[in-house]
This record gives structure tokens, sequence and C-alpha cells, in this order.
């Protein structure tokens, strides 16, 4: 079975090449490996409908199948007020009562319209200083995070309210364009917002493709790091280090906006706690505690063998293939990509590293379009909130892998870290600091030529 | 999911990268059956079942103000009578779970288990009013089809008329129009006329514009994806976790004791799917099918009648069954798993040979 599959993804790529190569330019051929179809490597799926950030790894054996889709199974409980039969252990106060009502169809959030109860945006919270090990001090009476709900009978942190100004600009051959501006207010805080509060909202974003970016190597992101920006091309890029609460040290970030996070099963097992208030062996205390909401300290909400299946779950779906990658309007946008040096920080391909524990993700090629890395992004789209090493304008370069699919999977055009960008050429149009000079050369192209990178950015 | 990738990958892959001079080399594609089956599909199949629902819940509505009005017996059955048959076609509706029903929050809001019993009654004993703008308020849990279910059928499926409170009622009241609320979002979302989105014309405009379904294939493999997603659902999440752990309490549908009724259901929702069939008939899949490979359509069709009446076979409450009737739920779970590999192996292969 594996030989064959082996030997049908040979004869596929040679196929694929050499039908893309027969059509192009030949100055392109370079640029467009075979490959890049496959933007999961071996681990990527053809599916490009509402599913297609929800499917499992291609090659899994009968028993880790089983993992995932308990995990899977997991991912998609719904929590409710204790005690209950089944999925105790909501709260007190929570963001979501499910992962998978912020992460639908494990794809992409998009912001709550005014008073829309299911949002996917939650805000972060902190005060002045760092803690112990170097990350934002959470904010007295509130915590790291907002939590805006709560079970029956109980305070809710407070509530928070989006409002926004449009920004007009123009294209350099006059199309004029207008980005809107978020401004968040909190309301009815259940105490006195502290006066030096620091607030940074973040959207559920897509959580496909997770395991292979927790494979690459970390001397191969370091590799693209330039803090002092030694090359003289504008952008710098580094690296977050962040508190892993299993290792007790600090370690390299590489997930959420600001890739303050380390690994996935931290990931998970934070958004279980502050998200939804469940309990676990990562973070056993309730995200109220010390706070007048909390009551009592349960076991833990969920199971250390469930958040490892929830964990495993994440690590293990699969990236949807590229579409239309042989397109030459696509390609022409993918030159446009390259000219306009958004490659700096979102870097086409990776490798991930030989883990012989974990055969699925060991060895792959991929092509994430990040490097990882920490870059300023300028003010406009700074949250002023510093977070471990990410400073309060620098953000985490997003994979663009899958973007393509935000519309059939989660049936909206939002992007960028709080979804106020309202189409993809909106988001580029919000890019600032290292990013500035991508932006202006982006302002400068032709229609055509602007809707060609759309067109790009829409195949991955 | 399991699908057979590669293979699908390839005939895609291979679709997508010739050559536009070589397109005329190609396979013929009718791509007006095939927009005929996308355009029956969505208007004659997921239109018409949402529209059918939203009809349902509005009724369930006025059904409830009669009650209110006179607390009988009668009145009291009529509710629970368009409960069962709303959830007949949401059940159904459960094999295209893609779209709006999904990117709106839809299918949350109002079906989802467990329900939150200590809050619901923490609600039921407060003051607070239940207006449908406050039941919309509230969390997923304290809302749609089960705590409706609750409240009409009682923790035994007993409930009489006079065992219902007036705080009770008034909750009842507020579901009812949330219902009635969602279904009708749900059913503009796929009407022609179009209210924040027009799904009917993502789906039939497949390859024509549609910025959901780029080819007419994509929007093919969505439709067998979904079916063979609620086949995997159906026999490996809603029968295999309660019958695994021999946990009653994981059954999603007790108190009306609906739990296999809604699995036929779902599986008849392939059907409509794949026939292209509910009220009315149109194009489906199976016309396609049916050019090009009658074998296949046949075997397709048994394993749609084997999967349905394996379920028929398990004729205690499905929470009681999971003891009882281990044997049956075994066979239905096998049925069902037979039906989803041949929709996801042997169907997304035909369809990634007949539509491009």
């Amino acid at each position: 079975m594996g030989t064959e599959r082996t030997l049908l993804r040979i004869a596929l790529i040679i196929a694929l090449g050499t039908t893309v190569y027969s059509c192009i330019d030949p100055q392109e051929r370079e640029e467009t490996p075979a490959d890049e179809w496959f933007a999961g490597g071996t681990q990527t799926i053809f599916d490009g409908g509402a599913s297609a950030f929800s499917s499992e790894f291609p090659n899994l054996n009968a028993n880790r199948a089983k993992v995932h889709r308990i995990g899977d199974g997991a991912f998609g409980s719904t929590f409710v007020s204790a005690p209950a039969p089944i999925n105790p252990g909501l709260g007190p106060i929570f963001n979501n009562v499910s992962c998978t009502s912020c992460h639908v169809g494990d794809g992409r959030g998009k912001p709550p319209l005014n008073g829309e109860q299911n949002s996917s945006l939650l805000i972060r919270l902190s005060v002045t200083g760092t803690t112990a090990h170097g990350g934002p001090m959470p904010a007295p009476g509130f915590g790291n995070q907002l939590q805006p709900r709560s079970i029956f009978g109980v305070a809710a942190e407070a509530s928070f309210k989006i409002s926004y100004t449009e920004v007009d600009g123009t294209f350099a051959d006059g199309t004029s364009y207008s980005l809107q501006n978020p401004i968040y207010t909190l309301e009815n805080p259940y105490l006195p917002l502290p006066g030096d509060l620091m607030i940074s909202p973040r959207i559920a974003p897509p959580v496909f493709g997770l395991g292979l970016l927790e494979a690459i190597d970390e001397a191969d992101i370091l590799m693209h790091a330039d803090e002092d920006d030694n090359d003289g091309d504008g952008i710098s890029g580094r690296p977050n280090y962040v508190w892993d609460e299993l290792a007790k040290k600090k370690v390299m970030g590489r997930f959420g906006w600001k890739a303050n996070n380390p690994t996935i099963l931290q990931q998970s097992a934070g958004a279980y706690n502050e998200d939804m208030g469940i309990t676990n062996f990562i973070f056993p205390n309730e995200n109220s505690y010390g706070q007048i909401q909390f009551s009592s300290q349960a076991v833990y909400d969920v199971s250390d063998s469930l958040l490892q299946s929830v964990s495993f779950y994440i690590r293990t779906l699969a990236v949807p293939a590229r579409r239309n990658a042989g397109d030459v309007v696509v390609l022409k946008g993918k030159q446009i990509f390259r000219e306009a040096k958004c490659i700096g920080c979102h870097v086409p391909k990776s490798k991930t590293k030989t883990d012989v524990a974990f055969p699925e993700i060991s060895g792959q090629t991929i092509f994430p379009y990040t490097d990882l890395l920490l870059h300023d992004m300028g003010q406009a789209l700074a949250d002023h909130r510093p977070d471990f090493e990410a400073s309060g304008s620098e953000w985490r370069t997003a994979p663009l892998w899958g973007i393509g699919l935000t519309k059939v999977v989660n049936g909206h055009h939002h992007f960028l870290h709080d979804g106020r960008a309202r189409s993809l050429m909106e988001a580029i149009l919000w890019h600032g600091g290292e990013a500035e000079a991508s932006r202006e050369y982006v302002k400068k192209l032709s229609k055509a030529d602007r809707d060609a990178l759309i067109k790009f950015l829409e195949s991955l | 999911m399991k699908i057979n990738y590669l293979i699908a990958g390839a005939l895609v892959v291979a679709g997508l990268t010739r050559c536009s001079d070589d397109n005329d080399k190609v396979a013929p594609f009718d791509t007006d059956l095939n927009a005929q089956i996308l355009s029956d599909f969505s208007t004659g199949v997921a239109s018409a079942t949402y529209t059918e629902l939203q009809t349902k819940a509005a009724l369930l509505n006025t059904q409830v103000a009669t009650l209110k009005a006179s607390k009988t017996d009668a009145n009291l059955a009529a509710i629970q009578q368009t409960w069962k048959e709303a959830r007949t076609i949401w059940e159904q509706t459960e094999a295209h779970l893609f779209g709006p029903v999904a990117t709106e929050s839809i299918d949350p809001r109002i079906d989802t288990w467990p329900v939150n019993f200590i809050d619901l009654d923490a609600q039921l004993n407060s003051n607070n009013v239940f207006t449908e703008t406050y039941i919309d308020d509230l969390d997923d849990a304290l809302k749609g089809f089960h705590p409706i279910e609750y409240l009409i059928f009682g923790q035994d499926g007993t409930k009489k008329a006079v065992d219902i409170t007036d705080r009770q009622m008034q909750y009842l009241e507020g579901l009812a129009l949330n219902l009635t609320k969602l279904t009708t979002e749900l059913g503009n979302n796929w009407s022609a006329a179009g209210a924040s989105t027009n799904y009917i014309a993502a789906v039939s405009k497949a390859g024509e514009g549609s910025t959901e379904y780029p080819t007419q294939l994509a929007a093919f493999k969505e439709l067998v994806n979904a079916m063979a997603g609620i086949c995997d659902e159906v026999a490996n999440g809603k029968l295999a976790e309660p019958y695994e752990a021999k946990n009653p309490s994981l059954e999603e549908s007790p108190f009306a004791s609906n739990s296999i009724t809604d699995f036929t259901n779902n599986i008849k929702g392939v059907q409509n799917v794949y026939l292209g069939k509910y009220k009315t008939d149109g194009k489906g899949l199976e016309d396609l099918v049916r050019a090009h490979n009658l074998s296949l359509d046949a075997d397709i069709k048994a394993k749609l009648d084997a999967a349905i009446s394996s379920l028929g076979k398990i004729t205690d409450p499905f929470g009681k069954a999971i003891t009882t009737q281990a044997v049956q739920i075994q066979n239905a779970m096998d049925a069902i798993n037979a039906l989803k590999t041949i929709l996801e192996e042997d169907l997304l292969k035909f369809v990634g040979e007949h539509a491009k």
C-alpha cells in the first residue's frame, strides 16, 4: 500500500511537472515546482470545499486515526455547567462553549457584528510589567483574557463593543479604497478596569497543518531571523521566546498571533482553560481563580488523555492542496508576490525535521508561506500590548496556506489578527512597519497586476 | 474522513493543469446536465428542505400559543408531532451540512447536545423575561431543538399538558420564536432572492462565477463529501460513541426516544442528495452515474437501502438498545460505513471523471 502510494505520487509529480512545465514561460519553471501543489507534503488532501480544513492526515494508521477521531469528538463537545452527566465544567466565566464554536470548520473566525453573541474573537488583557516567566502581567481582577460570558448567576467580566471608522486611501492608479479601523470598548466591567489596562483582540485562526509547523526545526526557523537587518532589506524578523509550562523553561514560540505559544498541546490546554473555563493538567487552576466568580476547584474538567487526543487531532489535520497553481495569472501573481518581497516574511517553503516517533510529519516539504517569526507591522496594526518578547507592534507572520478557501469553509473574507480586513487586498493594505515597502509596491501596481496577486493568494 | 485523496487529487490536478489548447482532446463533460444537477440540488433539495423546516418552526410557534391559551393534552400532542416533523426535515438536511448552516453557526444554535440543565433550571427559577432576544443571547446548550424536546416530552417522555408550568411555557415560547427566526435565516440564505448570502447561486453557478465553487467538480465534491460525512458521523459518532461507551447519556435525542428516527433521516438525506429529490424529483447525481455506470448506481442504491433497513432493525429506544441490541447496532454501523466507503471512494472518483 505504502509503496503503491509512493509510486503513484512520483508518477503524479512527474505528470504534473511535465504538464505545468510545458505550458509556461521557461523562466517561471524554477519557481513552480510541481510539488507545491502538495502544500502539506504527503499530508495534503484534495478537498477544496467546506471540509477542506477538517480532514485527517491521509496516511494515519487505524490506531492513530482512532485517536484523531476521539480528539475530533472532543473538539466538537459542548461544555455545560457542572454537575452534569457529560461535559461538565463550563466556566464559571468563559468565551465560548466548545472548541468548534470559535474554530468553525477548523477554520478562521470572524469579528462579531454588533450585538452578535457567537463570537470567535477574544481579547487578551494585561497591565504594565511582566510575570516571573517574562509573560504579560495579568490584569488584577481580570486575568490574561476577558471572559465576556458566564454561567447562570455569575458575573461576566465585561462585554466589549467594536466600532469602526473608515480610513480612505488611493492606489497609484487613482483607484480609491477604504479600510475599517476598529475601536474596542470594554463595557459594564464587574470591577473598575485597571488604569494601565492593555488589550489585544485576537480572532480564532485556522487550526489545520499545525502539526507540520510544529515539526519545523528550530534552526531552520532561526535561519530566516535577521534581527538587526544585516542584509539591509528592511525586514528583520525574530523569534518569540515564551514559557513552556511542561518543560518549565523559555522556548521558541510558534503558535498564536504573536507566536506566544510554544506547542499545540499548550495552546490547546490554554484555550480549554481561558476560553471555556475547562481545567486540565497543564492549566489546573480555573481562569477565575482569585476572582469573585471562582467557587470551587474541581478535579480536571478534561482528562489528560482527552487533552492529548485533542492536541493529536490538531496535529494531524491535513493541509488542502493548492488550486490553479499552474494558471498563468496565478503564476504572474506569484511573481509579483516575490517582487513585492512578500516572501521576505511569508517564506513559501519549509521542511520538517526527521521524527521517527511521528512518521507522518517527518521530513516533509511543505508550503505554509510563513517564517513563524515576529515582525514589526507598524502602528496601524499595533495592539500596544507586549507578549513575552513580542513588542506591541510585532506580529507573527501568519501562514497563508489554505487562505483562498476561507470563503467556502467559513463564509467570509475577514483577515488579520482581529478580522478587520474585509478582503485579501485590505489585509495587504494594512501591512506597515517592515512590510511598508511591500505595501507601497502593491499600491503602485496596475489593476491587472493587483488582481493577479489576489488570484495567486486565492490559489493557496 | 478517509478518502482516496491521491486518486481524486490526481484527477483534479490533471484537470487543472492541462494547457488550454489541449482541452479539446479531453473526453466531453456534460456540463449542462451537471449544471442541472447542481441547480436541482440547490432549489429542489437544499432550499426546499430548509423552507419546509421554516414552515414547521412557524407552525410550532403557533401551536405553542394555542397550548398556552388552552393547556390540553391534544394541544401538547400537536406540538410534539410538529417537533418530530421538524426533526425529520432537519436530520435530512444534515446530509448537506455546508454553507450558511455551518458558516453562520446555525447548526450549533438549533441542535446542540447536551442541554445545560443546571442553567436551564436556574433560568426557569429566575425572574428573567424570556423574550426571543433574551433566548437568542443564551448559550447554544440552552436553546434549539433539545431544550424544546425536554420541555414538551419531559425527562421520561411522559409529559402531560398540566405538567407544563407557566415559566416552562414562557421559556418554550421564547425557544419557538428563536427556532423560527434561525430557520427563517437559514431559509433566506438559500433563497434565490437571497438575504446576506445566496447559496443557491453559490452552488448552482459553480464554475460560472461562484466564489465558493470555482468549478462544477468542486461543487460535486462538496456534495459527495457531505454525504459521506454524515454517514461517518452517524456510524462512527452518533451510533458508535454511546454504543462503545455503553453510556446512554451520550444519546442525542433521549426525551422523545427519537434517535434512531434521526439517524434514519440522516441517511434518507443522503438519498435525497443522490437522487436530487425531495418533494419534486429533479436531476441528481443518480442521473450522472446512470449515464455512465449502471452497476455503480445499483450498488449505491443497494447500500442506501441496506443502511436504512439496518437502522430499522434497532427496535428498542437507542439508549436501551446499546445494551439490548448490540448486534443490530453493529450491523447498522457496518452498513452505514459500507455506504460511506462507496460514496467517498467510488462516487468521488466517478465525479472526478465526469465533472470538471
